[in-house]
């Protein structure tokens, strides 16, 4: 086992290398001059060629894609060029505003689209499980930005069960109160293509010969769904929500700027609007090496699930 | 021990005596002392405001960012400020004794602080009460030009002050900006004066000591906590920050050293000034004790927040100008609510410019300029204003907007919205159409312009609503629509052929203005590139002139010369719409103060 893992571990170095080299190429060809946003509203060439030189910018591309190097290695991505803030002090202040949603969130909508998907699994056919899936198509139909848009009208102000928007500076205040209506509103937009995708892995697992023997034995039906298909159905639920973990660590844009939270979402955005490249590059490396690390993860989960995989 | 009543007696006056000189004595001792406003301030009244985006952090010299700026004007103090009720904005002393002795005709500025005024109590000062002097002014404008700071309102002082740049210069080559280094123009012949001397005559200099980025720091302060100096605003201000969430909130509580003010602005006379004058006239400021900040960028969100009661007062978002306004009033369910409606043009100019650089649409043969005539005249303005800005603006007559000196509300603009008018001109000069019913230089070749916006739902609007002007003139238009950065690099590097612009004062004179043209502003704030001899006589000739009916008449000129050359199609200049609740008192939005917390009251409810 440790072994494996040594071994995945450094496989991910040329990925996360060629992530580095295409993060670079992407900003400074597409990317926007930074020194112009930073230099105001009647800058000079001089002024222009000022701030260049004190971002680096004016070096050659071997000498910055270097410096991007060892800013990796040492953790240490300096600090935001817009507002001075170290990217450490980004990074830690500006998650947990994101986690506080999104991990609950996720846990949430894994949990009630593995409940409904069971039970929809079970009726299959019937006009519960028509209806449901309707419902599914329709709700996967609808834009967030809709949904973030009338239940902060209706919900919130309307009938005022939930603050407008808002961050408070405890973390239960933020989470009972301030977060609750996000995590509702992520949660109408995600249960329903979770629930569809794991109906399918579930109506797989009801039609196997397995189900059949456990039936014939006399096993109840809810000890037979929640104990032997879903056991056997977890590894590509698991696969799925793995995968979908990394997207914790860049917010949910939209709903965080809606409902005001200060999380990592807004953050990136702002960085991408105002060319501020530490940011982009600390994030993006962040993120990079957790998809790695959350895949190698979900890799070690199959083999605790299910014994006969062997990792290789 | 026994003790005779006499002798008692007098112990008793003695200590009577002690006691009334010691009182006597506390009391001379407090009648020397400044004022402790902040103090008075109330803790328990409290604004909640919003800003639609956020700040990016409280180092004056840093940023220039509206929001940072807000804060900033609450904290740092300038030498000068404006008058809160005056129109057009007019300059008054702030840290200042009294306004600057001006001498050598408009080149030499001496300031004398006042005495008694001090820093807020920071780590940095080391447990010392710490006063504001002149050296901290020298210290404060240097910093602007320290090429370690790449400070974005460096242009405030640059070029400016004898010395100066020098200094600069040296800095660059020497990697080190050396603060103890003498300037000849910033001199401080006491600790509580400041002379400062410029190359040239500037009458608008003073407007650059009232200027945010300008606001006193400490150099102790500064120099503790280097490149996180953002985060850590020390000011001689009403207002102190007591907590930070960046992207989040800002709360400030009024400073309890600050020597405060009586409220005494007088009356233009309208009826909203003399109700003004009512609620908050002999008045000790800062009233407001703690000022909550929220930075909600969406505008559903902000006026939910207004509507549900998380807010005392905001901008009415555009958006929702058609809900709320019955033309220029509150719809009657709103002031039922004892909503009211402070309603003020924004000492701004949109517009549309050309690059006269161009090989399309620059360049100054007669052929050329019917030609940007000729599409200035097919765009327009009044459908703008009703489709995109929901009747929230006015049409821009001149480059010089409402508010700001130099503007005359009489003046109207040469260039009228006229089609057909515009077709005759082109053909008198030769652009024919062609088989598909679009036109062709003179010369035959095939015309079309490239128009570049920003990739938001207003510039599109913008960009169509063009396309459908220039198409019934027979031009044929494309559009670009990509970022900010992009955008405003290839303009100012005279790259764009098209491009829309907006202008927001820095501060309240034409100047501000019309150098957006001056011919060598040319890749630094004219992004049109525009270079007119006469032109940049008429404005040369403008900044050597005081303040004067002489000065506003050249303004006049080089008005009607740069519609003789239309560099840019001016298009509006927006109403803002501010909602207050009944509570808030002492409300009137100034042209270029951003702060406005220091001049309000807000009563219980």
């Amino acid at each position: 086992m440790a072994a494996y893992i040594l071994r995945r571990l450094w496989q991910m170095l040329p990925t996360l290398l060629g992530v580095v080299v295409l993060v670079f190429l992407l900003f400074n060809w597409v990317g926007g001059d930074p020194a112009y946003i930073l230099a105001g509203k009647m800058s000079n060439p001089a002024q222009i060629a000022n701030i260049r030189k004190q971002l680096g910018i004016d070096e050659s591309y071997w000498v910055q894609l270097w410096i991007f190097v060892k800013q990796i290695v040492t953790m240490d991505f300096g600090a935001s060029w817009s507002t001075g803030e170290t990217i450490s002090h980004v990074l830690s202040t500006r998650l947990g505003p994101s986690l506080t949603v999104l991990v609950p969130l996720t846990i949430l909508e894994t949990l009630i689209s593995i409940g409904l998907a069971l039970g929809v699994a079970y009726v299959r056919g019937s006009l519960t499980d028509r209806m449901v899936m309707i419902a599914c198509t329709v709700g996967m139909s609808i834009s967030i930005l809709v949904y973030i848009i009338v239940f902060q009208y209706v919900l919130a102000y309307k009938f005022g069960w939930f603050p407008v928007q808002g961050w408070g500076d405890s973390f239960s205040e933020n989470l009972f109160h301030y977060a609750l209506l996000p995590i509702l509103i992520g949660l109408t937009v995600s249960i329903a293509p979770s629930l569809r995708l794991f109906r399918t892995f579930f109506l797989d697992e009801i039609s196997q010969d397995y189900v059949r023997t456990a039936r014939a034995k006399g096993l109840s039906e809810p000890r037979i769904l929640w104990v032997h298909v879903l056991r056997n159905a977890a590894i590509p639920v698991v696969t799925y929500v793995m995968s979908n973990l990394p997207a914790l660590l860049i917010g949910a844009f939209l709903i965080e700027r809606f409902f005001s939270i200060p999380g990592i979402g807004r953050e990136i955005i702002l960085a991408v609007e105002r060319s501020d490249f530490p940011v982009i590059k600390a994030i993006t490396v962040y993120v990079a090496a957790a998809t790695m690390l959350f895949n190698l993860l979900a890799d070690l989960l199959y083999k605790a699930i299910d014994p006969r995989v062997q990792l290789k | 021990m026994n003790v005779p009543a006499a002798s008692l007696r007098r112990l008793h006056q003695s200590c009577r005596a002690l006691a009334w000189g010691a009182w006597g004595i506390l009391l001379a001792a407090l009648a020397g002392m400044p004022a402790q406003a902040g103090a008075a301030a109330d803790p328990n009244k409290v604004l909640h405001v919003a800003f639609e985006a956020p700040d990016d952090g409280f180092d004056p010299a840093r940023t220039v960012n509206l929001y940072s700026g807000w804060v900033n004007e609450a904290i740092f103090e300038r030498l000068l400020t404006y008058d809160y009720l005056a129109r057009p904005a007019k300059l008054t002393p702030m840290t200042t004794e009294a306004m600057p002795e001006v001498a050598d005709g408009g080149k030499t500025f001496t300031f004398h602080i006042k005495k008694g005024i001090y820093f807020t109590p920071d780590p940095a000062f080391k447990g010392q009460r710490r006063e504001l002097t002149a050296q901290d002014y020298v210290y404060t404008i240097k910093r602007l030009m320290d090429p370690v700071i790449r400070a974005p309102s460096a242009n405030m002082v640059s070029g400016k002050i004898v010395g100066l740049d020098a200094l600069a210069e040296r800095a660059k080559q020497t990697g080190k900006f050396d603060y103890d280094a003498p300037v000849a123009g910033l001199e401080t012949p006491d600790r509580y004066t400041l002379r400062i001397r410029l190359n040239h005559p500037d009458y608008n200099f003073l407007y650059a000591t009232a200027y945010h980025s300008l606001g006193a720091v400490a150099r102790e302060v500064i120099e503790a906590y280097g490149q996180q100096s953002g985060a850590h605003p020390v000011g001689t201000g009403p207002y102190m920050l007591r907590e930070y969430v960046p992207r989040s909130k800002i709360v400030l509580v009024a400073n309890p050293d600050y020597r405060g003010y009586v409220w005494d602005f007088k009356s233009s006379g309208n009826a909203w000034d003399e109700q003004l004058v009512r609620d908050m006239q002999g008045k000790q400021m800062p009233q407001v004790g703690r000022v909550e900040i929220s930075i909600i960028e969406e505008e559903q969100s902000r006026w939910l927040a207004f509507q549900g009661g998380q807010l005392d007062y905001d901008k009415l978002p555009q958006s929702a100008a058609p809900v709320v306004m019955d033309g220029a009033k509150l719809k009657p369910e709103f002031t039922r609510q004892g909503v009211s409606l402070y309603r003020v043009t924004e000492p701004e100019i949109t517009y549309t410019l050309f690059n006269l650089r161009d090989p399309v649409v620059g360049g100054y043969t007669p052929e050329k300029i019917a030609l940007r005539r000729a599409m200035a005249m097919s765009y327009n303005t009044k459908e703008e204003i009703a489709l995109i800005r929901k009747n929230q603006a006015v049409k821009a007559e001149m480059l010089v907007p409402a508010g700001v000196v130099g503007h005359d509300p009489d003046y109207r603009s040469s260039i009228p919205y006229d089609p057909d008018l515009a077709n005759r001109l082109l053909d008198y000069y030769g652009y024919k159409r062609g088989a598909d019913g679009y036109r062709n230089f003179p010369d035959g070749k095939a015309l079309r312009v490239d128009m570049r916006r920003e990739q938001d739902s207003v510039a599109r609007q913008y960009g169509e609503l063009w396309k459908r002007g220039l198409d019934k003139i027979g031009i044929r238009l494309h559009l670009t629509f990509s970022n900010f950065a992009d955008n405003y690099k290839a303009s100012i590097q005279c790259e764009l052929s098209s491009y829309g612009g907006a202008w927001f004062a820095d501060y309240p004179e034409a100047e501000n203005f019309l150098q957006l043209l001056y011919g060598p502003n040319a890749r630094q704030g004219n992004q049109s590139c525009y270079q007119s001899a006469t032109y940049d006589a008429l404005y040369r000739q403008f900044v050597a002139t005081p303040p004067g009916p002489e000065r506003n008449r050249l303004v006049i000129e080089m008005n009607r010369q740069f519609e003789a050359d239309t560099p840019w199609t001016l298009s509006s200049t927006r109403y803002r719409n501010w909602l207050l609740r009944p509570w808030v008192k002492g409300f009137k939005k100034h042209p270029i103060l951003l702060a406005d917390w220091p001049y309000l009251d807000v009563e219980k409810h």
